[in-house]
């Protein structure tokens, strides 16, 4: 018995052996194949449906717009040229000849008014959750709502011919060219129509962009390939994209320091925090952590006592130490904020940030501490009732655990902090119904009004209240009018108030974008956004 | 006496077994002989070590905590103590068979009955399933099983009380041994249910010439069955005779104690029972005189300093005791 | 037989009826919708979407339609999942978690019987101390903490496997040893201690009686009543083990049902949320319904079959 028994355990033990002796490849460059990890299945691949940064992630290789960004400037894309009427709300884009479908059928103009009707149909299947990035164009925002009475022929966008696109806006919108490079404005070939369930298959996927989908392995990966057909086929020297589906950031780490992946960390990867930390402080070579157009920030319910009063709001902001919180507690090197709008967005000549005054409040306890008493005396409560900062899961208990110990020794005042699942934490907040709450904001497109329109009174995402007749009008201002100084001074007076006069929110700091890269990976782009193009990229030998 | 016949010699065995607080003796030196075609029975009460000496004939104690101190077991001429495992296991269900007290528990729940005599048969006796089924049959008629094809394929629990005994013989039976032993064999069983099982037994005994070692607590069913008796106390054979001499002149007193002790059909119904009185010593520290001696009512004060050898009141009638000594007569 | 498996049947049709809509009721009880997103949508864009998924119409009659669809076996479409399926999603997901369960439960009955069939065999050794020392740690030391260590150390540092995926036959060795670490501490435990009894009952005395080996006494005699308890085990092992797959997946990478099983809910994704809680509630009652036919079919005491002659007879 004994004999037998030790005859199986060596067995056993031999064939994990000859089993482990075949696997492991542990697989890495050489060949041109750039191997990432998106951390989830993407949700789609149709423009149309298009909502997170997953999906625009493998987006960006397969598909392209009438631009395009190339090193943090919009250029020429499925458009070679365009003409802006004078009052900057007509464009008349001109498609290239040569731009072609994956499966070889030209690009036309038609493509494009066909994708974005569809992407406004009301009764789309389902419906397109941003197709409100399409409402610049005139009657767009009118014919995706149903029952308007808005017909389809209304909507400002029309192919005058094969090549020739005319786009009529609501209103004189600077950015717009730098808009049609972003998703949700990507063409898709007319074959959709028949095949509403095209995107979720590579056999049935036709693209524009210099990659076409190879294969889809649901929730396992996805492979891009170079397209023949696609106009500048000669700048794509990669001859594969292979995106990986690892939720665990501890098994990412692992893949990234055997090879089986090329990129780790952000936009779609996660770098464990304690590993991150040790990176920058080791000043790894491999690690980087670029500033992205990404704000954190403390929303403050304003139409609560006694948050209602600005004197509060800004002893809480002003007793925040922010330089602590991004060294010891963030630990990704990101920046202290003291306004809302982030650096990378475009200003006038220069970026935003450095023509626009940063600092519209300044750290201090003792003037704090002052603040809070005047604030709470306006509102006729003796004392700070205790109160409850809430979060969805993830590093925002640490940060909010943070905040809740510098405002008990700086204010005096005991803060409880909560995590709350994600979607009721989303449902609270929209409702209003939290005290504060953690919040952050990316930017969709260049400019600022994509961080400030969201304040406008009544706004989707105005998560705290804020109700200010002049800030409404400054940002109106800044919607109508095509000079830029105007709009950027504008859009300064507005943040202004935003932040300096009425502390409706609470900023903590600019995001960044920490990544780890294999040395032998060159050519990534990587965007103001934090978004990755990887379409350039090339392993060196 | 060496005599053709004599198919078992069990002669000065010594069994103790190992145990947290000890050494416990369970067999303390028992002699005694069993001829071909007898039926042997050995009384004595729990602990008396009567099941321990059967179970060490066919070397089933398990080892530890069990072990042989000294003695010899000789069976059919063979050393059964210097028997190999694998030996044995030739010897088992073979040449010697043994059944148990509770059946129900004693056979294999999940096992047909027929399977259950047929592994013995293809096991020793080299037949072919076939075969084996046949005979099988044939011994479940034996035991008197009715319908025996349809008992051949059910299960334990589909039979009563008496029907598993005597599935149990036919299984201890179906190689035709030379020794059969039954532990308290009836114990379990209803008394009408008893009678049949040991008239069946006395039948088989007959018919076969089947040695019979009979391990009971019970002297009405010695009377019924058996040729001649031992009697064990305390690990030690107190007294051995034929079934006359036991019956009808115990020598030893404690042999007479449990006589009188028998409940009788012609006795009164408000007359009080005669048990003995005391409880057996314990067997992890023995007393090293005669280990009755507390409970005897003819204690001599050598009875408790040296334990006497067996003395023989005529050839086939011997006691362990005393009394019975020529120096020490009293009569 | 018939009857038997009818009734069974029906018992399990009944339960995820049940089940159905309690879960139905549940999941729409939750605030949260599968709408919201950090950054939120307009009015009219979640109007629409509303309107398109019917969550504009009162709850009952969300509920008739879900389960007119269900009857149909149509579990609808993903929520958040584009054109994909319920079904596909589930089928697609199922066929890793399933190659991985089935090789973990075969591991696990497999290495967890020898263990703790060697454990009895030598009661009190060393062997048996260790065994039980190692059945111990199993139990205590979560799956995902000896997963991410053996990944670390075996894929990692030493190179032997793949980080994740389940791509090759090397990559089932690290994921089935988190995940079946536990089920065999179980089941050896379970065999071991249902071994010692039955070594140590009578009919295992009568079969020594008998004159059969001790290999042949353990395989034919002890084994088939000591693996009784094992057999009632493998429901709330497959139950085990499938939870247990969450984790285990995530950690390896492996395109499993696990990561959808909590996903779909904090996605709010309802169809999909439905489609596998229901799933996993048929494979559990299956897993159940498969143990009793076996341990009936091991245990002729178990009335469920009719053979022959059956009942008592008199003595």
């Amino acid at each position: 018995m004994k004999v037998k028994l030790t005859f199986l355990l060596a067995a056993v033990v031999a064939m994990v052996a000859v089993l482990s002796a075949c696997g492991s490849d542990g697989g890495s460059g050489g060949d041109q194949t750039f191997r990432m990890n998106l951390t989830a299945e993407p949700p789609t691949l149709d423009p149309a449906l298009i909502q997170d940064q997953v999906s625009s992630t493998v987006m960006t290789g397969l598909f392209e717009g009438l631009t395009r960004n190339e090193k943090g400037e919009t250029v020429a894309g499925m458009a070679e040229k365009w003409d802006i009427s004078d009052d900057g709300k007509k464009y008349t884009f001109h498609i290239r000849k040569d731009a072609k479908w994956s499966n070889g059928d030209p690009v036309t103009a038609h493509d494009f008014e066909y994708s974005w009707k569809r992407t406004l149909d009301p009764v789309m299947s389902p419906p397109a959750p941003y197709a409100y990035q399409l409402y610049y164009i005139k009657n767009a925002e009118k014919y995706n709502t149903p029952d308007s009475g808005v017909k389809v022929e209304e909507v400002g966008v029309k192919a005058l011919d094969d090549s020739r696109l005319e786009v009529e806006l609501e209103n004189p919108t600077p950015y717009f060219l730098n808009l049609t490079s972003f998703y949700t404005y990507f063409p898709v070939h007319k074959s959709v129509k028949e095949n509403p369930k095209w995107a979720a298959e590579a056999s049935s996927f036709v693209s524009n962009g210099p990659f076409k989908l190879e294969s889809w392995q649901h929730n396992d990966s996805i492979d891009l390939v170079p397209s023949e057909n696609y106009y500048l086929k000669d700048e794509i020297k990669l001859q594969k994209v292979h995106f990986v589906m690892i939720e665990d950031p501890n098994t990412e780490a692992n893949m990234y320091e055997t090879g089986e992946i090329d990129w780790s960390g952000l936009p779609t990867g996660n770098i464990p925090t304690e590993q991150l930390a040790k990176f920058l402080a080791d000043k790894n070579p491999e690690l980087s952590a670029p500033a992205t157009a990404s704000t954190y920030y403390y929303v403050v319910n304003n139409t609560k006592k006694p948050f209602n009063n600005v004197k509060v709001r800004k002893a809480l902001a002003m007793s925040i130490d922010r330089k602590a919180l991004v060294e010891k507690v963030v630990k990704g090197g990101q920046t202290p904020a003291y306004a809302y709008v982030p650096p990378g967005i475009r200003g006038t000549d220069k970026d935003f940030r450095e023509e626009v005054d940063g600092n519209l409040f300044k750290e201090d306890a003792v003037e704090a501490k002052k603040l809070l008493a005047e604030g709470l005396a306006e509102e006729g409560m003796t004392a700070m009732p205790v109160f409850e900062v809430s979060f969805n899961e993830g590093l925002h208990k640490q940060v909010a655990e943070a905040i809740a110990d510098m405002w008990n020794k700086n204010l005096g005042i005991t803060v409880k902090t909560q995590t709350v699942e994600w979607k009721v934490f989303l449902q609270n907040r929209t409702s209003l119904a939290y005290d504060i709450a953690r919040s952050g904001w990316g930017a969709d497109y260049n400019d600022g009004m994509t961080f400030l329109d969201m304040w406008l009174t009544g706004g989707g995402n105005n998560d705290v209240g804020f109700k200010n007749a002049e800030f409404d009008k400054l940002i109106k201002e800044a919607s109508t009018t095509s000079d830029q100084k105007t709009r950027v001074d504008a859009m300064a007076k507005a943040e202004k108030i935003l932040i300096q006069d009425n502390m409706a929110i609470i900023p903590l700091y600019y995001y960044t974008s920490p990544h780890l890269v294999k040395p032998h990976v060159k050519g990534i782009e990587m965007d103001y956004k934090g978004d990755i193009d990887y379409t350039r990229a090339y392993m060196e030998e | 006496m060496n005599d053709n016949d004599t198919v078992l010699s069990v002669k000065e065995l010594q069994v103790a077994f190992r145990t947290r607080s000890g050494e416990v003796q369970g067999v303390r030196n028992v002699t005694f002989d069993l001829k071909k075609g007898e039926a042997l029975a050995i009384v004595g009460e729990s602990g008396s070590g009567k099941s321990v000496t059967a179970q060490s004939i066919m070397r089933l104690i398990p080892s530890p905590p069990g072990m042989v101190k000294g003695g010899t077991i000789q069976f059919n001429g063979q050393n059964i103590l210097k028997k190999s495992e694998k030996e044995m296991e030739a010897i088992r269900g073979k040449e010697m068979g043994m059944i148990f007290q509770d059946p129900m528990t004693s056979l294999n729940p999940t096992m047909t009955i027929g399977r259950q005599i047929t592994e013995v048969l293809i096991k020793h006796q080299n037949m072919d399933k076939k075969q084996a089924r046949l005979r099988a049959i044939e011994m479940l008629r034996l035991v008197g099983l009715p319908s025996p094809d349809q008992r051949f394929s059910q299960y334990p629990h589909e039979f009563s009380g008496g029907m598993r005994q005597r599935a149990m013989i036919a299984i201890a039976l179906a190689c035709d041994p030379t020794l059969l032993i039954a532990d308290e064999p009836t114990t379990a069983l209803d008394v009408t249910i008893q009678a049949q099982i040991l008239e069946l037994m006395k039948d088989l005994q007959e018919r076969l010439g089947t040695s019979i070692i009979l391990i009971t607590h019970d002297l009405g069913i010695v009377a019924d069955m058996c040729d001649r008796v031992i009697v064990m106390y305390a690990g030690k054979v107190v007294e051995e005779g034929t079934k006359d001499e036991i019956f009808k002149n115990p020598k030893h007193p404690y042999t007479r104690g449990l006589l009188r002790s028998l409940p009788r059909l012609d006795q009164p119904k408000d007359e009080p029972l005669i048990p003995i009185d005391g409880t057996p010593p314990n067997m992890a520290n023995p007393p090293i005189g005669c280990a009755f001696c507390d409970r005897c009512d003819f204690a001599m004060k050598i009875c408790t300093e040296v334990d006497s050898k067996m003395i023989t009141h005529s050839e086939t009638h011997a006691s362990r005791c005393w009394l019975h000594h020529s120096s020490y007569r009293e009569e | 037989m018939i009857r038997f498996l009818l009734r069974k049947t029906v018992n399990i049709v009944l339960s995820l009826f049940v089940l159905a809509t309690a879960t139905f009721f549940l999941m729409k009880a939750i605030p949260g919708d599968p709408f919201m997103q950090e950054k939120n949508v307009p009015d009219v864009v979640r109007q629409n979407l509303i309107k398109f998924y019917g969550f504009d119409k009162p709850m009952w009659e969300q509920y008739l339609v879900y389960l007119n669809n269900l009857i149909h076996l149509d579990l609808g479409m993903s929520m958040r999942q584009q054109y994909q399926s319920v079904s596909d999603i589930i089928a697609r997901s199922f066929t890793y978690s399933l190659q991985l369960g089935l090789v973990a439960i075969v591991v696990s009955i497999i290495v967890g019987i020898a263990v703790g069939l060697i454990a009895a065999l030598y009661h009190r050794k060393l062997i048996d101390k260790l065994a039980m020392l190692f059945a111990t740690l199993g139990i205590a030391v979560p799956n995902f903490v000896l997963g991410t260590i053996i990944q670390y150390y075996f894929a990692n540092k030493f190179r032997f496997f793949d980080v994740a995926g389940l791509n090759d036959p090397s990559d089932f060795v690290l994921p089935t040893i988190a995940l079946s670490v536990l089920p065999i501490a179980f089941i050896a435990r379970l065999t071991r201690s249902t071994m010692l009894e039955v070594l140590s009952a009578d009919y295992i005395r009568t079969a020594k009686a008998k004159g059969i080996g001790s290999l042949t006494i353990l395989i034919r005699h002890a084994l088939r009543n000591g693996l009784l308890p094992v057999v009632s085990y493998v429901g709330p092992m497959t139950a085990n083990i499938i939870t247990g797959s969450v984790v285990v997946e995530s950690i390896f990478g492996i395109a499993g049902l696990g990561k959808f099983f909590t996903m779909s809910v904090s996605n709010r994704d309802y169809t999909l949320i439905m489609g596998i809680t229901l799933f996993y509630a048929a494979i559990l009652m299956f897993a159940r319904f498969l143990t009793d036919i076996a341990y009936a079919l091991i245990d002729p005491r178990i009335k469920m079959m009719k053979k022959g002659g059956g009942g008592h007879a008199a003595g």
